[in-house]
This record gives C-alpha cells, sequence and structure tokens, in this order.
C-alpha cells in the first residue's frame, strides 16, 4: 500500500515484499483492527484469526522466557519483547473497540441475530451479563415506579410501535475506504436521489469516502477495507 | 432508534413554532394570554416543536412555517449566505429545519437548508484547519450549532496533529501491561 | 449531536498512524553480528556489520537507538527527490504520487531518531513541511468545491496523516449533506396520508431522524 506509489525498481521489490507480508496473521490482525475501528457496528469476530493470534503470542512468551534464562543476549531479547508487546497492542485494542461497541449498543445487538451471531463466545457472556444487570438497575432504580404503560426500558411507552429507546450505531456514518482490486458495477444501497441508479466503480488503492451503509456487504466480504 | 438519548436532539424539538388551532379544545392552559383555559378554533398559540407536532398528528392543529425559513430569511440567506447571523433565527437551524419540512410539507425547506450549509461550510472550512478564532470574534455569534461543531472537529483534528508533530508523547506500556499475564484458565 | 462518539470512535490518533507507519521496511547497515529474529510479524536478519539489511521501521529505531546500526533514508528522502516533488506539487493541483502512504509518521521517526543519518537534515525536513503545506491547500481547495450531490469523495494519493486531519470535518460535512439532500426529509405525499390517522405519539419520529 504504502510502497506502491514509490517508482522505479523499488516498486516491484515493495510489492513483492507487501504481497508476502500481507500473509501474516499480524497483518490480518491490523486490517481487522483497522476495520473494526472505522465501522460503525460490530463486525464480525475474526474468531480463527484471534485464536491463531493467541497462540502465536502465548508461544513468544514462553521463547521470550526461555531465552532470558537461558542468557541469550539481552539485545535480542528486547527485540522479541517489542514485537510481543505491539502484537499484543494490536490484540487487545481489537478487543476493546469491541467491548465500547457492545457497551454501547448491547440492547440492540442483543436482539438483532445477525449481530448476536458476530460475536465471539467470551463476548456474547459479556453481553449477556450487561444487558440482564443493566435491565435490572433500570427496572429496580427507575422504571417499577412509573406508571405501567411506560415500564419498558425498550419503549417510550406501550403505544410505542418499535424500540424506540434502544441505541443503534448510525450505519449512515461516512467512512474512509480503499480496494485492492478494480471494483465496477458496486449497486449503491443507497444515497442521494439523483445517483441512487448509478452504478459506482473504485479504482484500486484510492481512497474514497462514503456512507458505510452502502458499501456494508463489500465491507463483510472483506472487498474493500476500511482506515 | 439511533439517537433517542441525543441531547440536542431533545433540545431541537423545545424549538417554538407557531399554530392554529382546528379544533376548539378546552380544559387546557396552553396559551397564557388567554383567561380562560379554553382555546377557539382559528386560535393562533406558539408551541414548542414537540407538542406542536403530537396535536399536529392529531389533526388538531396547522404548524406555521417558522420564522426562520420565511421569504424574508431566504432572501437574505441567498443575498450574502455566509454572514447571515443564523444563531440568533436558530441555533438548530439544520436539525430544526429537517424536523420542521416534513411537518409544514415545503419541499424547498431540503434546498434552503443545503444551499445554505454548501455557501456556509466553505467559510467553516477556510477558518477551521488555519486560524483559531478568538473567543470573541463575530463569526463565532453567527455560527449555528452544527456549524460550531464542525469547526471544532476540525480544529481538534489539527491540534492533535500539530501535537504529534511538536513531540507529542509516544506509545507507552502501561505499567499493568508490563507484567507477566496470570494463566486464564 | 448524535453519532459525536460515533466519530470518536472511528479516529485514528496520529501516535495510531505512527503505529502503523512503523511497520514500513527501511534499509538499515548493522554494526553487529547478531543471528536473524524470527519475530511474530516476520522472519529478519541475520545481521553482520556493513551488510545492508531491511528491517521494519520500529526495529531499526530500537537498534538505531543503541547504537547498533545506521538507517538509510529511503530515496525520496532526498534534497534532490523532494525538490522535484515540491515543484509538482506547485505546478499542478493534482497530488504527486511520488510519496509514500505514510510520509508524514516516516519522515518524523526518521527526524526523531536517526537525524545523523539523513544528509542536509535541515533542509529535507524543511522541504517535508513545505510540501505538506502546499498538499494541504490542495485538499482545502477541493473541499471548497463540494456541493453535496455526490455519493461519495474519491481521495488519490492523500497520505495516511493529511486524511486524518481532514477525516473528522469531511465525514461530518457529508453527513450534512446528505441528510439535507436526503428523500426522507419530506415523505411520499401518499406515505403522509397512510401516516395521518395514527395517533402512536412516537412513531413519526423516525423517518425524521438523521
Amino acid at each position: 500500500m504504502a510502497s506502491g506509489s514509490v517508482e522505479g525498481e523499488q516498486s516491484s521489490l515493495a510489492d513483492d515484499y507487501d504481497a508476502l507480508i500481507s500473509t501474516t496473521d499480524v497483518e490480518l490482525l491490523k486490517r481487522a483492527w483497522r476495520n473494526e475501528k472505522a465501522a460503525p457496528e460490530i463486525l464480525r469476530f475474526e474468531s480463527d484469526l484471534i485464536t491463531r493470534v493467541r497462540e502465536q503470542i502465548e508461544l513468544m512468551e514462553e521463547t521470550v522466557e526461555e531465552k532470558l534464562t537461558v542468557g541469550t543476549d539481552p539485545l535480542s531479547v528486547s527485540l522479541y519483547q517489542m514485537d510481543l508487546d505491539r502484537t499484543l497492542f494490536l490484540l487487545r485494542s481489537y478487543l476493546r473497540i469491541r467491548i465500547l461497541k457492545i457497551e454501547k449498543y448491547m440492547f440492540h445487538i442483543r436482539k438483532t441475530e445477525e449481530l448476536w451471531n458476530r460475536l465471539s463466545k467470551d463476548e456474547k457472556f459479556f453481553t449477556e451479563r450487561c444487558t440482564d444487570d443493566l435491565k435490572k438497575h433500570l427496572e429496580e432504580s427507575v422504571l417499577s415506579k412509573l406508571p405501567e404503560n411506560y415500564q419498558s426500558y425498550e419503549r417510550q411507552s406501550v403505544i410505542s410501535e418499535e424500540d424506540d429507546m434502544v441505541p443503534e450505531p448510525r450505519l449512515d456514518t461516512f467512512v474512509l475506504c480503499r480496494s485492492k482490486e478494480y471494483l465496477t458495477g458496486i449497486q449503491l444501497e443507497d444515497g442521494p436521489v439523483d445517483d441512487r441508479s448509478k452504478l459506482f466503480e473504485m479504482e484500486p488503492d484510492v481512497l474514497y469516502f462514503i456512507c458505510y451503509k452502502s458499501i456494508k456487504s463489500l465491507v463483510e466480504s472483506g472487498k474493500i477495507d476500511l482506515l | 432508534m439511533a439517537n433517542y438519548y441525543d441531547i440536542d436532539d431533545i433540545l431541537v424539538e423545545e424549538e417554538i413554532v407557531s399554530v392554529i388551532f382546528q379544533k376548539a379544545a378546552s380544559g387546557v392552559g396552553i396559551d397564557p394570554s388567554s383567561e380562560t383555559d379554553f382555546i377557539e378554533t382559528g386560535s393562533k398559540v406558539e408551541l414548542p416543536f414537540w407538542l406542536a407536532h403530537e396535536l399536529q398528528l392529531r389533526q388538531a392543529v396547522s404548524v406555521n412555517v417558522p420564522p426562520c425559513f420565511n421569504q424574508k430569511t431566504r432572501l437574505e440567506i441567498q443575498a450574502d449566505c455566509a454572514c447571515v447571523d443564523l444563531r440568533s433565527r436558530c441555533p438548530y437551524f439544520y436539525e430544526f429545519g429537517c424536523k420542521i419540512a416534513p411537518i409544514v410539507g415545503d419541499r424547498t425547506i431540503g434546498f434552503l437548508l443545503l444551499s445554505a450549509f454548501k455557501n456556509r461550510y466553505r467559510e467553516v472550512l477556510t477558518k477551521a484547519h488555519t486560524a483559531a478564532i478568538t473567543a470573541g470574534s463575530k463569526f463565532w455569534t453567527i455560527l449555528t450549532n452544527e456549524e460550531i461543531n464542525l469547526y471544532e472537529t476540525a480544529q481538534s483534528a489539527m491540534a492533535s496533529f500539530k501535537k504529534w508533530r511538536m513531540g507529542g508523547a509516544r506509545f507507552q506500556i502501561a505499567s499493568i501491561l508490563g507484567r507477566k499475564r496470570k494463566p486464564t484458565e | 449531536m448524535a453519532g459525536q462518539s460515533n466519530h470518536e470512535l472511528s479516529l485514528f490518533s496520529a501516535e495510531e498512524l505512527e503505529f502503523i507507519a512503523e511497520d514500513e521496511i527501511v534499509d538499515i547497515v548493522p554494526n553487529l553480528k547478531m543471528d536473524p529474529l524470527c519475530l511474530i510479524s516476520g522472519d529478519f536478519g541475520p545481521f553482520t556489520p556493513q551488510i545492508v539489511t531491511q528491517v521494519p521501521l520500529w526495529l531499526a529505531i530500537a537498534l538505531k537507538k543503541r547504537g547498533k546500526c545506521s538507517i538509510v533514508p529511503p530515496q525520496w528522502m532526498s534534497v534532490e527527490k523532494l525538490t522535484q516533488v515540491l515543484e509538482a506539487e506547485r505546478d499542478s493541483q493534482e497530488m504527486s504520487e511520488h510519496l509514500p502512504f505514510h510520509y508524514v509518521e516516516i519522515s518524523r521517526l526518521l527526524f526523531d531518531h536517526a537525524r545523523d543519518n539523513i544528509s542536509d537534515a535541515y533542509m529535507v525536513r524543511s522541504l517535508i513541511e513545505d510540501i505538506r503545506d502546499v498538499r494541504f491547500h490542495k485538499v482545502e481547495t477541493d473541499l471548497e468545491a463540494f456541493n453535496g450531490r455526490t455519493i461519495a469523495v474519491k481521495i488519490k494519493n492523500l497520505s495516511a496523516m493529511e486524511v486524518n486531519i481532514v477525516r473528522p470535518f469531511i465525514g461530518r460535512a457529508l453527513q450534512a449533506f446528505y441528510k439535507h439532500d436526503s428523500p426522507d426529509l419530506i415523505p411520499d405525499p401518499e406515505r403522509v396520508s397512510d401516516r395521518r390517522p395514527q395517533v402512536a405519539p412516537n412513531a413519526p419520529r423516525r423517518q425524521l431522524r438523521r
């Protein structure tokens, strides 16, 4: 990506290199982290990837431990430790953004099957406990003291036709995205009236600001990266 | 609903609109000028938007176009958009416009909002990433809340970039994270 | 405004961009002998004195800090190349494509940690500042031309840091344009009449929501 635009012989070398490192799990984690950070709603938990990264982290922790006991050159140990810290940062940050989103939209996530299925086992457990606790708290401290028609934590009153008090992510947020390949014939799901029928195309490695809901499915299928 | 808990969204609905009662209503004390609690058909009353909206849904009132979207304001916006003091007319000019347009059924309000924003946004833009505006500047006093938010958004992005460039703090490991993790199982 | 925390959520800090840029590969000339490093992020080395090798920037800086290598500044970070870029930037409204995506972060990292490895450091630094200024003015000029009737805004050759600075502003402005231009602002007449008999107090709020 970055090196793509550097001219000359460096360019092909850098491209090869990019292709090579794009396969490492750290690169994949970085991509998942950026997507998760930039997307307004919670994305599918990268379960296989996270399992692999966790394994690599544990392995590296053991390696560092071992190197310390056999008295390996401290410089090299500190470099291993730095690499480990960087990976841990990505992993922690990834998990924390997800928790932030869950805390913010927990009721919505819990009742929306599509979103619920995107969570990991631990996240589901966390969400259940959060929603149960908050619901109980709201009911005990406020709702039970209100007139009968106003005791829902989801609806303003019994005549509300939908769950109008449940915060939801704003899918009309504008996001910054980039495609790796040339994409044509993208049918936008939404947009200003004049443009709605038009097909949209994306050049590779060019940045676009676009409404998240228009490209949601392309983000989910991995064709487009957010950044 | 996305923004039930949004304080600004609630405040927008506090904006006063004038309505004309289509039905007589008794037992209500919403018209302070009236000595009785009875409102006759055809009475003109000023109400907060949220109440006017509810009554309109019940066909009890018809809502008038608020002064900030009337012909006079429109002409002023057309003439010198960037300098019009929208703030004193309505701090939530755009948000209120979006809410009032379907109620009064006036499609031209959408165009008005769009053209006003388009022209004024440029002014915000040119100031946003460069000079900081002093607190007392006239510029502040004519902007709507959304315009001020937009300006502040740009300013804070630029400020955090400058801080970083001047050698702001680099990522460091929190001491608690430096320690060895306990096995979770 | 609603969604403000959303904006914050999606924003990358300058420090986070720096973190990302630290994975960019640079050439170093080690002055120590060290076995290859098999890291989670890839295998690097072996390290042999005076033999150029490629490592990520964070690794280069770590070695440099300990006096174990010198960093070879990337080709684009020379007075000659940067002068060309600056001229090109001044000549055209288009953004030059000769700078890497993370040029702002890379140059700051190298100035902070490997200044002695950059020839004409002072000149290089001021050229980069000038280039950034020229480019930023171009972005602003482009932004002034916004008219709102667009489904997407295409940004060619803007760097990671540059785009990150304007991202909150553009995102917010586009959202405002989008909202005021939305067909939902006024529902179809049939829908209005459908809605009429309804007396549910809160139902119609929805279509008004941004």
